[in-house]
């Protein structure tokens, strides 16, 4: 007997099977011992089944396992606790802090960035100081990122006036 | 919340039988059936009566069963009664049991012998072997809650019969030697 064949059994057996087809299969049934056997331990596995999971009991009290249930559907029915509210104040020192943390990376990397046009070679610029006392120089070399202050001392106004005064020897 | 509990008790062991018969672990069964009862409370505005209440539970523990047997399969190897199934099939091959093996049983000794063939079945077999018997769905039915074809199912089932009746009379052999 072919596996579709004995699919077909079961088929019977299920009442699956339309009823043209039902009415075929139990003629062939009739006058084939092999398929007759084999319906007959199909039949009798399903009679075994039957009533199987009448004495299957869930193994806690009622009380128990309610309580449980309830529990379960309690917590999960609580809303969540809302976050306590923040202050103002609170609220723009959240953004402030990174904000100047921000800005101070960004300074410091503009710092560090050579200007447009610099070819990386070592150039020193001088530049002018506003400074009353002429006496200072700085000095950036912006491919190193160095910064060189030249303070001339005594300062050359302040040694002329020495001079002048006669009190420097 | 009074009137569900005592619809809790009414249909719990019929739940948790569901869930044991799938699971065929105790404590998975009830930790199951107690999300069975949590998801019912929560879905209970979506029962609108087209089946019992009992049926309507009975469809959430099975698809929290489905959903958890699915999960072990994941986390192990395929076990040998599936590759059988993708092999060929050896209840095909096998001998028709043709004196009852369950005859003469008292139902307590009937039931012992049972839920130990059963364990001996891949999920994919008992499960459809358990909807079919027990929840006395028709092959489409199954197919739709298994995710398969009606094909397999009536694959699956032929083979779980098969072997549950070979395993039954092997269990009462053992008995007589």
């Amino acid at each position: 007997m072919d596996y579709k064949a004995q699919l077909k059994l079961q088929a019977l057996l299920d009442g699956e099977l339309p009823d043209g087809e039902a009415s075929a299969a139990t003629k062939w049934v009739a006058r084939d011992r092999e398929a007759a056997s084999l319906l007959e331990e199909l039949r009798s596995t399903r009679g075994a089944l039957a009533g199987f999971e009448a004495d299957v009991r869930l193994p806690e009290s009622r009380e128990f396992f309610w309580s449980k249930v309830e529990r379960e559907i309690q917590r999960l029915e609580t809303p969540a606790p809302k976050p306590a509210r923040v202050s103002y104040f609170t609220l723009v020192r959240r953004f402030l802090v990174p904000a100047s943390a921000v800005a101070v990376v960004l300074i410091a990397g503009l710092m560090l960035i050579p200007p447009a046009g610099s070819t990386g070679r070592t150039v020193a610029a001088e530049i002018e100081t506003a400074l009353a006392d002429s006496g200072v120089f700085t000095y950036r070399d912006y491919s190193a990122g160095a910064t060189l202050v030249w303070l001339s001392y005594p300062a050359e106004d302040e040694a002329a006036e020495i001079d002048e005064m006669g009190t420097f020897d | 919340m009074a009137a569900f509990e005592e619809l809790v008790a009414r249909h719990r062991d019929r739940i948790y039988a569901r869930a044991y018969s799938m699971m065929r672990n105790e404590e998975e069964a009830v930790d199951l059936s107690q999300e069975a009862w949590v998801k019912g409370w929560q879905r209970l505005a979506q029962f609108h009566g087209e089946s019992s209440f009992g049926t309507w539970m009975t469809r959430i523990i099975i698809n929290l069963c489905l959903d958890q047997l699915r999960k072990h399969k994941r986390q192990r190897a395929e076990s040998i009664e599936a590759m059988d199934e993708e092999s060929g099939g050896v209840e095909r091959q096998m001998p028709v049991v043709t004196v009852n093996p369950t005859a003469g049983l008292e139902r307590g000794e009937l039931r012992q012998r049972i839920d130990q063939a059963l364990g001996q079945l891949s999920y994919e077999h008992r499960t459809s072997l358990v909807l079919h018997e027990f929840e006395e769905m028709e092959y489409r039915e199954i197919a739709k809650t298994m995710g398969c074809s009606i094909g397999t199912v009536m694959s699956r089932l032929f083979y779980a019969r098969r072997k549950l009746a070979a395993l039954l009379a092997d269990l009462k052999n053992r008995d007589s030697v």
